[in-house]
Order: C-alpha cells, then sequence, then structure tokens
C-alpha cells in the first residue's frame, strides 16, 4: 500500500515538473508572440510611412532612377519583413500550442493523482439550507433579469436614425429656385453675374462709412470672390502653407469658423503668378456644404458649422499661371475644371465629386490644354448643360453623368474669362480677339452649324461678360467697355472708362456695376446708351467680383470683407 | 493565460490576413485571375451527418451501457478533432438552429441538408439518452471539457441566475435569424477561431476568456450561454434513458456529492421549516401575478428596442451610415456606404427598406422581450415550488452526460468487478 502511495507520488512530481516546463515554454512562446507582434505594430508603419512619403517624392521626380531604385528596395523588405513575420508566427503558434497541451495534460494527471478521495460527513437534514439557496436562487434570477434590463436600456441609449426625418429634409442640396435667390458660387447663380434683387445700393464710401453695415479683416488673402447663403458668406485664404475656408456671420460681419483644408502637395514650390495667388478659386455652395479647391489640386467640404466633412486632392494641376477656375456644383455634385498642361499628356479632365462624400461620381477627360475660366450649369430647353471653355473649345456636358453633349471650335489663347447664357446663346470671349455666341442645342460637333454669331472686334483677357438677354457688355482690364446685342453679336458702343479692372461687372435691373482694382464701384445705365449714374468709394483695393444678396452688396477688399446697404 | 489563448488561436490568423498591396511598379508580373473556393462537396455533407449518427450511437452505448468515462473522454477528444479542428468548427447543431429559423421564415432559404440534419438527430438522441451529444460529440463542450483542470464549485443559485443569459441569447439568435439579419450564434461562436487558429480579435478574447474561466469553472459556454442547450435541457427531462448515478440502488453515501464539476448532481430534499409552506404558497400567488406583468413589460422593452435591434441587419446599418453621411453628420465614406453608392440605388429605396425591415423588428423585438420576461417569471415560478428526491442523482436538465460521477459510486465498483469476475470466469 505505501509503495502504491509512493509510486503515485512519484508519477504526480513528474507530472507536475513536465506541465512546469510546458508552462515555462508556454511564456517562452508567448513572449516571441508578443515581440513579434509588438515589431510589426512599430516597424511596420514607420517603414511604411518612409515609403509612402518616397512614393510621393516619385511622383515628384519621376525620372529619379535612384528613388525608384530606394523605393522599390525598401518595398522588398518591407515584404520580406512581412512574410518573415508571418512565418514566424505561424512556427511560434503551433509550438505554443504543443506547450499548452502539455501543461494542460500534465496538470490535470497532477490535479488528478493528488486528489484527496471524498470523506463526507454524516447526512443532515439539508431542508433549511434548500430554502434559503432556493431563496438566494430566485434573487439571482431577479438579478439576471435586472442585468438583461439595463443592456437593453444601455442598447436603447444608443439612440436611432429617423429615416422620416431624411423625407422631410429632403435631397442634401438646395432646390434650383432657392440657388437663384442666393450667390452661390462666383458670378452668382449659373456665372451669370446678375443679381436676383434690385434693392441694391447705388451710394456708400468706405472712408466715411456711409452704408457700409460692417466690415470686418479676412485673415489671409485671396482674390476669390464671397459666395452667400442666407445668413453666411463664404471665402477662401492660403499663402504658400495654409489654405483656410472663412464663414462670417453676414448679420454682423463676426468671422464664425475658419477651416483649414489639408494637403499633401508642396504648395511653397507651385509656381503661381503673383497676380494669381494661392487661393484664386471661388468656392460654391450647394446650399448644404461649402467647397473649395486650392492650387495644390485639395478640394474639401465643410458643413455650415465649420465641420470638414471630406478632403480630397486630385494632383497638383500644372497651370501655366496657377490654377485658377473655381467651383461649380449641380444637384449633389461638385463640378472641377482640371485643365492642365499643354493638352497633349492627357491630364485634362472635367471631375464631379459627390458632395457629400467626396467620391468620384465621374470624369470626363479631354485632350485640352490648360484653362482659368469657371464652368458653368445653364439650364438649355429645361434640361441642364455644364458648359466649359479650353482653346480652342467650348465643350457641353450633362452635369449628371459626364457625357459630352456638344462641342464648338470657336476659341484661342489663354481662356480666363468664364461663359455666361444668355438670350438662348452661349457668350464666351477670346481674349484680346473676339466675343463668340453658340446656340447650345445641338449634338457634337456643332462648329459648322451652330456658331450664332462672332463679334471679332476685340475682347477682355481677364473679366468675364454680362448681359440682360438683349445686350451683352465685356469689360477689358485696361479701361474699355464694350456694349454689344445678343441677338446678333453687333456692337453698339465702345466707351472708354478710366480704371484698372480685375472684377468681373455685374446686372443688377438696369443698372451695371462695375468694379476698379482702386475699390471705386461705376454705376453705368445698362441699354443702348452709355451713361454713368454714380461712383462710390471703398477705399481698399479690389479685385475680386462682387456678390449680391437682398438689399446688400459684398466686396472683398485686399485685407477686408464689406457689407454695404442700407441700415434698417 | 487569456492572452495566452488569445495568441495561440491568433497570432497565425491576425497575421495571416494580412494581405499585401499589388507592387506599384511595372514589371511584367501579371495578376493571377481571382478564384474563388469550390463549395462543399454534398458527400461531404452526407459524412458529417453519418460520423455525427455513429458518434451519437456510440456515445449512447459508452455512456448508457458500459458506463466508461475513460471511453467517452476517448471519442469527446475525437469528436473534437474531427468537428473541430478538421471541420473547423462549422458544423454545428448550435449554429443550425438559425438555419432551421430562417428555413421557417424565409421561404426562399433552402436549409443545406447537414444543417437540418445536425440540428435534429441530436434532439432525438436526447429525447432517448439524455444530453449524450453534449458530453461526448459537441466539439465546443468537448474543448472546454478538455481545458478543466481544478474545478471549483459554483453555487446553485448562482447557476440559477447565469443560466437566463443562455435563453435571451437563444431568443435573440431566433430574432436575428428570423429577420434575415445575422447568424450571430455562428458570428460570436468563442472557439471556432481556435479550430481554425484564426478569426475577429473581440471573439479570440471572448473564446480565450471562456477557456480560462473553463479551467476552473467546468463549461461555462454550456452552462450560461449556449442556446442549443437550453433546447436540450428541456428535451433531456424527457428523456426516455439518461445518465444515473449508480447503476443499481442508491446508499446515500453521498460520495458523488462533489464528483460533478457543473453542478448537475441533485441532493435529496430535506423537510422544509415550520410555516415555510404558508409562504411559499402566497409567493406562489405573487409570481403568478408577476409572469404577465414580466411578459408585458420584456415585450414593451423590446419592441421599444427596435431600431437599435434592427441596426443588426446590414440593410439598417447602411441606411443609417448613408443617412448620416448625406445628413453631413459623420465624415468621410465607409466602404458599405461607398459599396451602397456604386449600385445606383436611391437612398429612397434604401430607406424603405430599412424602415420595412424596423417594422418586422417592433413584432420581433417585443416576442422577444416577451421570451425573456416569460422565462425569468417561469424561473421564479418554478424555484418557488418544492421539489421531491430521496436519493443523490443527476439533474436530468443539468446533466452533460460526462460520465465522471460513475466511478464516485460504491455501486459502480461493485459492478465493475462482477463485469470483471465474470469475464475472468469465462477466461
Amino acid at each position: 500500500m505505501i509503495q502504491e502511495s509512493e509510486r503515485i507520488q512519484v508519477w504526480r512530481r513528474a507530472a507536475r515538473s513536465t506541465a512546469i516546463v510546458g508552462g515555462v515554454f508556454t511564456g517562452i512562446f508567448v513572449a516571441l508572440l508578443i515581440a513579434n507582434l509588438i515589431g510589426s505594430a512599430i516597424l511596420g508603419p514607420s517603414r511604411e510611412n518612409k515609403l509612402a512619403a518616397m512614393k510621393l517624392q516619385v511622383q515628384k521626380d519621376p525620372t529619379n532612377q535612384t528613388l525608384l531604385s530606394e523605393v522599390r528596395q525598401l518595398d522588398l523588405k518591407i515584404r520580406r519583413d512581412r512574410i518573415w513575420r508571418l512565418d514566424f508566427a505561424h512556427k511560434a503558434a503551433h509550438m505554443l500550442l504543443a506547450s499548452v497541451v502539455v501543461l494542460l495534460v500534465a496538470g490535470k494527471i497532477a490535479y488528478d493523482l493528488g486528489k484527496v478521495p471524498p470523506r463526507p460527513g454524516h447526512a443532515t437534514d439539508r431542508g433549511e439550507i434548500q430554502v434559503k439557496e432556493a431563496k438566494r436562487a430566485r434573487w439571482a434570477v431577479a438579478g439576471g433579469l435586472a442585468m438583461l434590463a439595463a443592456g437593453m436600456t444601455l442598447v436603447g441609449m444608443s439612440g436611432s436614425v429617423e429615416f422620416a426625418q431624411a423625407e422631410e429634409a429632403g435631397p442634401p442640396f438646395a432646390s434650383m429656385e432657392e440657388r437663384l435667390m442666393q450667390w452661390p458660387r462666383f458670378r452668382g447663380p449659373g456665372g451669370a453675374g446678375v443679381s436676383a434683387y434690385t434693392n441694391i445700393p447705388t451710394s456708400w464710401n468706405g472712408k466715411t462709412g456711409e452704408n457700409i453695415l460692417w466690415k470686418s479683416p479676412v485673415p489671409m488673402s485671396g482674390r476669390n470672390s464671397p459666395v452667400v447663403w442666407k445668413d453666411r458668406i463664404f471665402l477662401t485664404g492660403a499663402d504658400p502653407n495654409v489654405r483656410q475656408v472663412y464663414c462670417y456671420d453676414a448679420k454682423s460681419g463676426q468671422l464664425l469658423w475658419k477651416g483649414d483644408v489639408p494637403t499633401v502637395s508642396a504648395a511653397a514650390k507651385l509656381e503661381i503668378m503673383e497676380d494669381t495667388g494661392y487661393a484664386a478659386c471661388t468656392a460654391a455652395t450647394d446650399g448644404r456644404r461649402i467647397y473649395a479647391i486650392f492650387p495644390t489640386g485639395d478640394v474639401a467640404a465643410f458643413d455650415f458649422n465649420g465641420r470638414r466633412l471630406w478632403h480630397k486632392n486630385l494632383g497638383v494641376p500644372d497651370s501655366s499661371y496657377g490654377y485658377a477656375s473655381s467651383l461649380e456644383t449641380y444637384e449633389k455634385l461638385v463640378l472641377v475644371q482640371y485643365d492642365q498642361g499643354d493638352g497633349t499628356e492627357g491630364k485634362s479632365k472635367v471631375i464631379a465629386l459627390d458632395g457629400v462624400t467626396g467620391r468620384v461620381a465621374w470624369e470626363a477627360k479631354r485632350t485640352l490644354p490648360n484653362s482659368w475660366a469657371t464652368p458653368v450649369v445653364v439650364q438649355v430647353e429645361g434640361k441642364p448643360q455644364l458648359i466649359t471653355l479650353a482653346d480652342p473649345n467650348m465643350v457641353a456636358y450633362s452635369p449628371a453623368t459626364g457625357e459630352e453633349i456638344w462641342r464648338a471650335e470657336c476659341l484661342g489663347g489663354d481662356l480666363a474669362p468664364s461663359p455666361i447664357y444668355a438670350g438662348g446663346l452661349v457668350m464666351a470671349i477670346q481674349p484680346y480677339s473676339q466675343l463668340v455666341a453658340v446656340k447650345p442645342t445641338g449634338q457634337g460637333d456643332v462648329t459648322k452649324t451652330h456658331v450664332a454669331w462672332k463679334m471679332e472686334e476685340g475682347g477682355p483677357d481677364i473679366c468675364s461678360p454680362v448681359s440682360d438677354g438683349t445686350y451683352v457688355y465685356l469689360l477689358e482690364s485696361a479701361d474699355l467697355l464694350i456694349c454689344c446685342r445678343v441677338e446678333t453679336g453687333e456692337k453698339i458702343y465702345e466707351q472708354e472708362i478710366k480704371g484698372d479692372f480685375r472684377a468681373s461687372p455685374s446686372l443688377v435691373g438696369d443698372k451695371l456695376y462695375v468694379l476698379d482694382m482702386k475699390g471705386m464701384m461705376r454705376i453705368f445705365q445698362a441699354g443702348l446708351e452709355f451713361k454713368e449714374l454714380g461712383k462710390c468709394e471703398l477705399g481698399e483695393e479690389c479685385f475680386a467680383s462682387p456678390a449680391f444678396a437682398d438689399g446688400r452688396i459684398y466686396i472683398r477688399g485686399a485685407a477686408n470683407l464689406y457689407c454695404i446697404g442700407q441700415a434698417q | 493565460m487569456t492572452f495566452l489563448i488569445a495568441f495561440l488561436g491568433s497570432c497565425p490568423v491576425t497575421q495571416g490576413e494580412i494581405r499585401f498591396p499589388p507592387p506599384e511598379f511595372e514589371s511584367g508580373y501579371t495578376f493571377p485571375q481571382t478564384t474563388s473556393p469550390a463549395p462543399q462537396s454534398v458527400l461531404q455533407e452526407y459524412i458529417d451527418a453519418a460520423v455525427l449518427v455513429v458518434g451519437l450511437l456510440l456515445a449512447s452505448h459508452l455512456i448508457l451501457k458500459r458506463r466508461s468515462r475513460r471511453a467517452i473522454f476517448v471519442l469527446m477528444i475525437g469528436a473534437l478533432l474531427y468537428f473541430g479542428f478538421v471541420r473547423d468548427g462549422c458544423i454545428c447543431p448550435i449554429g443550425a438552429i438559425q438555419n432551421v429559423t430562417l428555413t421557417a421564415f424565409d421561404r426562399g432559404y433552402a436549409i443545406p441538408i447537414a444543417a437540418a440534419v445536425f440540428f435534429v438527430v441530436p434532439l432525438i438522441f436526447t429525447l432517448f439518452s439524455g444530453r449524450v451529444f453534449c458530453g461526448a460529440i459537441c466539439p465546443l463542450g468537448a474543448i472546454q471539457d478538455a481545458v478543466l483542470i481544478r474545478p471549483v464549485a459554483v453555487p446553485g443559485w448562482l447557476e440559477s441566475g447565469l443560466r437566463l443569459f443562455a435563453y435571451a441569447y437563444l431568443g435573440a439568435a431566433v430574432l436575428f435569424a428570423a429577420t434575415g439579419s445575422a447568424f450571430i450564434i455562428c458570428r460570436y461562436d468563442p472557439f471556432v477561431g481556435f479550430f481554425r487558429l484564426g478569426g475577429n480579435w473581440n471573439v479570440l478574447i471572448l473564446g480565450a476568456s471562456l477557456l480560462l474561466i473553463g479551467l476552473f469553472v467546468g463549461r461555462p459556454y454550456c452552462r450560461f450561454l449556449c442556446p442549443y442547450g437550453v433546447i436540450l435541457r428541456h428535451l433531456s427531462r424527457l428523456s426516455k434513458r439518461r445518465v444515473t448515478i449508480t447503476p443499481s440502488e442508491c446508499i446515500q453515501c453521498r460520495l458523488c456529492e462533489d464528483a460533478c464539476p457543473f453542478g448537475a448532481i441533485r441532493e435529496p430534499t430535506g423537510n422544509w421549516p415550520e410555516g415555510e409552506y404558508r409562504i411559499a404558497k402566497r409567493r406562489l400567488a405573487l409570481f403568478l401575478v408577476l409572469l404577465p406583468i414580466l411578459v408585458a413589460g420584456g415585450g414593451w422593452g423590446g419592441y421599444a428596442l427596435k431600431s437599435q435591434l434592427a441596426r443588426v441587419h446590414p440593410r439598417v446599418r447602411t441606411a443609417e451610415r448613408v443617412y448620416l453621411e448625406e445628413a453631413g453628420q459623420v465624415q468621410g465614406t465607409t466602404n458599405v456606404s461607398d459599396a451602397f453608392r456604386a449600385t445606383g440605388q436611391t437612398t429612397e429605396v434604401l430607406y424603405a427598406d430599412a424602415t420595412r425591415i424596423r417594422g418586422r423588428f417592433a413584432l420581433g423585438g417585443a416576442l422577444l422581450g416577451g421570451f425573456i420576461g416569460l422565462v425569468a417569471g417561469g424561473k421564479l415560478l418554478v424555484l418557488s415550488i418544492r421539489r421531491r428526491r430521496t436519493e443523490y442523482e443527476a439533474d436530468p436538465a443539468g446533466c452533460f452526460a460526462c460520465g465522471r460521477c460513475y466511478k464516485s459510486c460504491p455501486k459502480e465498483h461493485g459492478r465493475l468487478k462482477r463485469i470483471r469476475e465474470t469475464a475472468a470466469g469465462r477466461a
């Protein structure tokens, strides 16, 4: 009997020792796996970040063979390391499994061999204990139920989305009717430069403060124009390092928020003309979000409270004077005219981004060179068309799908003035050369069939035209105001007006508002005869086109944003 | 230990899930065509079903006739290896609950033969032999049984409370399967990651935690969470033959008292203290009144959570995400919302679908809540009724038919001795 007991003890000690060995190996393999995991978590991302940075450099300098070779070597190193770690993890995990099995089997044997046989005492009546146990069990059930109820309450607190609200809120963009009453993009609805309101001041003075409702400093410079949506005014500003979107309160002029737009491009290395600057593109809104684009190729969307919803880099545009086309919107799409280079490299395209998500909805590639004109969406016979200009073409697309509708080869040169649609014609300027009108009702190549007329007696190089449907007005940046008849293109008058102009002219009822670089607004009578109605001095340099709202004009000066209107 | 087991299962897998991005340089490399694994052959399903039936027959024989714990253990390890590691743990009656439910609620869904067999056959065996499936065939039970080293008794009263979660889990699994939302039993199968040496981190940690607890507490998943176990518990009460601790009659030696690591041995009942009957009657009346209140309260609570419960359905989740994106309430997009937009469907259709699914959850949530209330109320009633037992016996519902208790009975030793003597005499 004693021998049997000793034999059991020997086996038990052996099992215990085996379990300890199994435990030690288990610990070792766990430590190795942890080290492997930490190694992957620390080394992997740092190397991948380095690789990503090198790839960016490759994009800028694709012919650098040394850099390409380094990228390949690092890429190979990362892959080899991953495979090695994967292999190591597999082997270590199998060894760990074996160690755990040894630990469990030996531990179980050791426990069983050391188990003391039960020695129950005398049986007693356990009635009272059982009653108490049943009581505890009932409380335990109640506790379990309470825990489930608490869990359900927690789940309930996570809130829910009411889709009915989506129906009430309508689509994620403002209607056409709403847009027509706002100033949602460069030169207002359809890029026409025509105010929906006629109760616009005709007299103010920036120096004396007459009819200046407020004046607010703009943190960073830019030549883009104000965009107005109800009680919000949006601008952008930038320098080589920072890009920002600003939102002002229309009532007080208070800067409500400013939103930074990040970049992955080296903006400092961009070659941008001083006249263009780093924030030439005017923002655009669909009534729900504000969108901005910068010459670095960065596009971003913000909600009206300043929260950045998405950001996207389209690649640094190859633009000889610096990218300057402003954004347009159609329903919830953000439309970007992204013409680059000389047109032979296949880099030019028109891009539609989903305003909600930032993803590309469609892309229309084209073999046209860089252009500075802003595209416009117009309604032709009840159907929308996106009109774009780039030497030598005027091209119309479906803004919903990107499908090309028609094109006319009728332009040339560096196209900066944007097109307009009035009197059933799309009108565009070829700088220093001509004004061309095209009937937008054709399909395919309409060069020979739909060009209505050409006015070949010069044309502005920067300012876009404006029209009331009967007459079209051209403003040359030197000092010339030209009026032509929309129906025929016949020149009505050409009047020299003193001043330098960068801002495009605007129409308010039967008045033509023309802002010169010194900040002097010149107001002329629209119509057959040239007649100057007045001058209003702002006292600050102006490069951007003004924005019009109900009873107000918003003008961006070199350093300040002005709200002009009559105090109520 | 938790980390250890998590690592054991997860490391190869986590690493294995890393997919290298394709090389970005033009090297003339041709990408292989993407292939999908071939569907499982029907023959394999028949083989699995046959293995199950043979295994259950063998288990019934070993448990009820041979009464051999060792043989049962060997069979259990064999089942663990085959149904667990060879078949990746993905043919089990627990998950088959969902296939059966979906078949009942979705006319377009055809249940696989193997799933139907795996659901029904263990139920039939339970009716005739008790929970032999749990004791010897179920890989989930087997892996927990295998790691049980130093059992600690869980108080019976605590077990009563914890078992409520298994009913809630069963109800939720049926609801989500019936609405076509998800097979949560499979998604949160805590051990399948170990069988496959890979899986979701959270589930692996859950499994590792259960195994860690399982070192000391016998089969925690089976006892407190397993939804199939809930069904088997009730069927096992009706079984014709089941495990008995003693092969003949109980001599009240109490040697088996602590033999079961799963707390499934019921002691003889004692006499109630004086006055307890009167209190018990009043308590019973109170719980009878409380029962419909609990059912109604649970039903109301489940109904109120319809929107949150419906979120388990992928269509509703997509709709909510897309809505939040469209309303500008979240930043960026997800793969799911991108994929939805790529389909070209309108958000109106998506929202209408989500609203319809929520409608289903209104009824389903109420039924789930009512079911939980019914179970809790029923348990309170059952715990208020006096049972009479004159000897130590295996709890017909809770016994996993593992055979551990046999050797603690001196009568069993006598039986084995007689068998040996008979065998020796024949020799």
